[in-house]
């Protein structure tokens, strides 16, 4: 279980002047991801979701606030939940000289994984169809080629808890759908997902639950039918414009 | 934690050798090093023989008598008799090197001094008039049947050098400038796997990759700074061989006659020891300078002025001569030049040698706490 209280991100920005203004990127956000459980995080460009998942996923720091994965903290276990975490983002890049089984044999070295390195290597590609491309450089892969490389780099530890960040930004429809599949899968496993994505279809489709966010703040949560029943819509992108105030509000 | 360090040392080293820009800023210096030691080798035979064996044009504005002629011979000059304007006219048209003209006793010597080789004209002039000097004086002590050998010669003048080495200004100039072009070649080495791995890694996003996985700060920065020292010391080695290669090639030249300008063993180890510890010491100064970074082409302008502090002290210090003092041979990159120039005069000491470990090893510490510290810092990583 993923759970993340009050947490909390600010940083500076420069105005007219020059000067330094404070400001909260993420703004006392609390959630909670259980076992099984995909939380989709929506927001559009600019709402906070990345920063929020960078201090989930460890690679940046809170200014306050706790996050705890299953009552561990990165303060005193960042090494042992940074085993158990994928992150993956639309921004995500892999090594691009390096082969898709370098890469992987890489990642199991820096995961500590205690098996066998070549059969989980087979196992993986074997699921993700990589075979025919295992040993070609990952500059030389198609962009649908590279997301499954990328998907098996998060896979190639069997973590527990998945962080996707945008990570069919970008994509192609087949992509796209390559890693909707794989996450539909991985929950059917036990596997805790935050997806975020400002792709509000998507998250209809795959979350079990969903945290509406906009200006670094949590506007609205529940499962999507839950949010479509309290703002009277048919679709999570109405309800998005109707609880920020509309569309000109946005703007 | 080993094994972590080593995981990112593979990464690393298999990105730079499979980088080209990597592998040839490795292997292009390296390769200049044997070009620059037998093209100035080659140029300071060129300029000796040229001294040797040149005939000098010289016009006189007077008669010359035989003692004269005969010694205008010997000398090579190729004479030409004229008035002083004709020949300050041929003079200024380059057709005569000097010119010299008579007075009652009185000798001038004319020349151009905007020519480059107008030292060499005047010293060639006053030994041709000295020599005249010694037959008129001979002549006229004869004249008065006095041994004039006894009376010229009365004292004599011997040279002893003082070198401990059979050495001369040529080779220690060469050895010098090879060990700083070894030093330069390191340097630019350093540069660009430094900036790849740090600055690169950031602008190309995958060091976020990285820093998602179970990995210490501090064994990203060991493994990305083995990476960097390993290419390093590749190239100062190679240097080394070809700079060795290169002075084996050079040593039959006119100029290093009799002496051998090829270090000895114990001089080649201690200039590896050296090239060592300048390796680390530039590796962990560029990706420490280069973590700052937010681009490739940012690194690679804040590292720019590495390759002048690299080479200029160094340079200086030979040129004006400084003596190595214990304090020198703490002060980075003077001290590995300074040390250089005293293993390679045979003057060995191995407290400056044990002084320049030691503070090398300090300041590399310092500057691995500095950037695993930094690596901490958030801001660093996402300052775009």
């Amino acid at each position: 279980m993923i759970e993340v209280k009050n947490v909390k991100k600010e940083f500076y920005k420069l105005d007219k002047k020059r000067l330094k203004n404070k400001f909260f990127a993420v703004n006392d956000i609390s959630l909670e991801a259980n076992d099984g459980e995909i939380v989709g995080i929506l927001g559009p460009n600019g709402a906070g979701k990345t920063t929020l998942l960078r201090m989930i996923g460890g690679i940046m720091e809170p200014t306050s606030g706790v996050i705890k994965y299953d009552d561990k903290t990165f303060i005193d276990s960042a090494l042992e939940i940074k085993k158990d975490i994928a992150y993956l983002s639309g921004n995500t890049k892999i090594y691009k000289s390096i082969s898709a089984y370098e890469l992987l044999k890489m990642c199991l070295e820096f995961y500590d994984y205690n098996g066998d390195f070549e059969k989980r290597i087979n196992y993986i590609s074997e699921v993700l169809e990589l075979e025919n491309f295992l040993y070609n450089k990952i500059e030389n892969l198609s962009t649908g080629q590279t997301q499954r490389v990328n998907i098996a780099r998060c896979l190639i530890h069997d973590p527990k808890y998945y962080i996707l960040d945008e990570a069919t930004s970008g994509l192609d429809i087949i992509s796209s759908q390559i890693i909707l599949n794989f996450i539909k899968n991985e929950k059917k496993r036990g596997k805790t997902i935050l997806y975020s994505t400002h792709y509000m279809e998507e998250a209809q489709e795959i979350c079990s639950k969903v945290y509406m966010v906009n200006k670094g703040e949590v506007i609205a949560f529940g499962t999507p039918d839950e949010i479509k029943k309290k703002t009277k819509t048919t679709n999570l992108r109405d309800s998005f414009f109707k609880l920020i105030g509309g569309e000109d509000n946005e703007k | 934690m080993k094994n972590k360090i080593f995981s990112i040392l593979k990464k690393e080293l298999r990105e730079v050798f499979r980088d080209k820009k990597s592998l040839s800023m490795m292997l292009i210096i390296p390769i200049m090093i044997p070009l620059l030691v037998i093209g100035m080798s080659s140029f300071f035979d060129y300029q000796i023989n040229k001294n040797i064996d040149n005939s000098y044009n010289v016009g006189f504005n007077y008669k010359l008598s035989d003692y004269e002629n005969e010694l205008t011979k010997n000398v090579k000059f190729k004479n030409k008799i004229d008035n002083e304007k004709n020949l300050e006219k041929l003079l200024e048209d380059g057709k005569l090197d000097f010119f010299i003209t008579k007075k009652d006793n009185k000798y001038t010597i004319h020349y151009d001094q905007n020519i480059e080789t107008s030292t060499l004209y005047v010293t060639v002039a006053e030994q041709y008039l000295n020599s005249y000097k010694s037959i008129l004086q001979a002549n006229y002590l004869d004249e008065f049947s006095i041994n004039s050998k006894e009376v010229l010669d009365i004292i004599t003048i011997d040279y002893k050098t003082i070198s401990k080495k059979n050495n001369s200004f040529y080779a220690n100039y060469i050895t010098t400038y090879a060990f700083l072009f070894i030093i330069m070649a390191i340097t630019i080495s350093a540069t660009y796997p430094a900036t790849d791995t740090t600055a690169g890694e950031k602008e190309r996003g995958t060091l976020e990759t990285l820093l998602t996985f179970p990995i210490k700060s501090r064994d990203i920065i060991l493994g990305k700074f083995l990476s960097v020292f390993i290419s390093s010391i590749i190239t100062g080695v190679l240097s080394f061989i070809l700079t060795l290669i290169s002075l084996l090639y050079v040593n039959k030249m006119d100029i290093y006659k009799n002496i051998s300008i090829l270090p000895n063993l114990n001089t080649s180890l201690i200039t590896i020891f050296i090239i060592i510890c300048y390796s680390a010491l530039i590796s962990g100064l560029c990706i420490s300078i280069a973590s700052y970074s937010k681009t490739f082409k940012e690194a690679q302008s804040a590292l720019t002025p590495l390759s002048f502090i690299s080479f200029f002290p160094g340079m200086i210090a030979f040129m004006i001569k400084i003596k190595t003092t214990t304090l020198m041979s703490i002060i980075p990159f003077l001290n590995f030049t300074q040390i250089f120039n005293d293993i390679n005069s045979n003057n060995i000491n191995y407290l400056h040698i044990s002084l320049m470990f030691i503070s090398t090893v300090f300041y590399i510490g310092l500057i691995l706490f500095i950037i695993i510290k930094q690596y901490r810092n958030e801001k660093v990583l996402f300052n775009s």
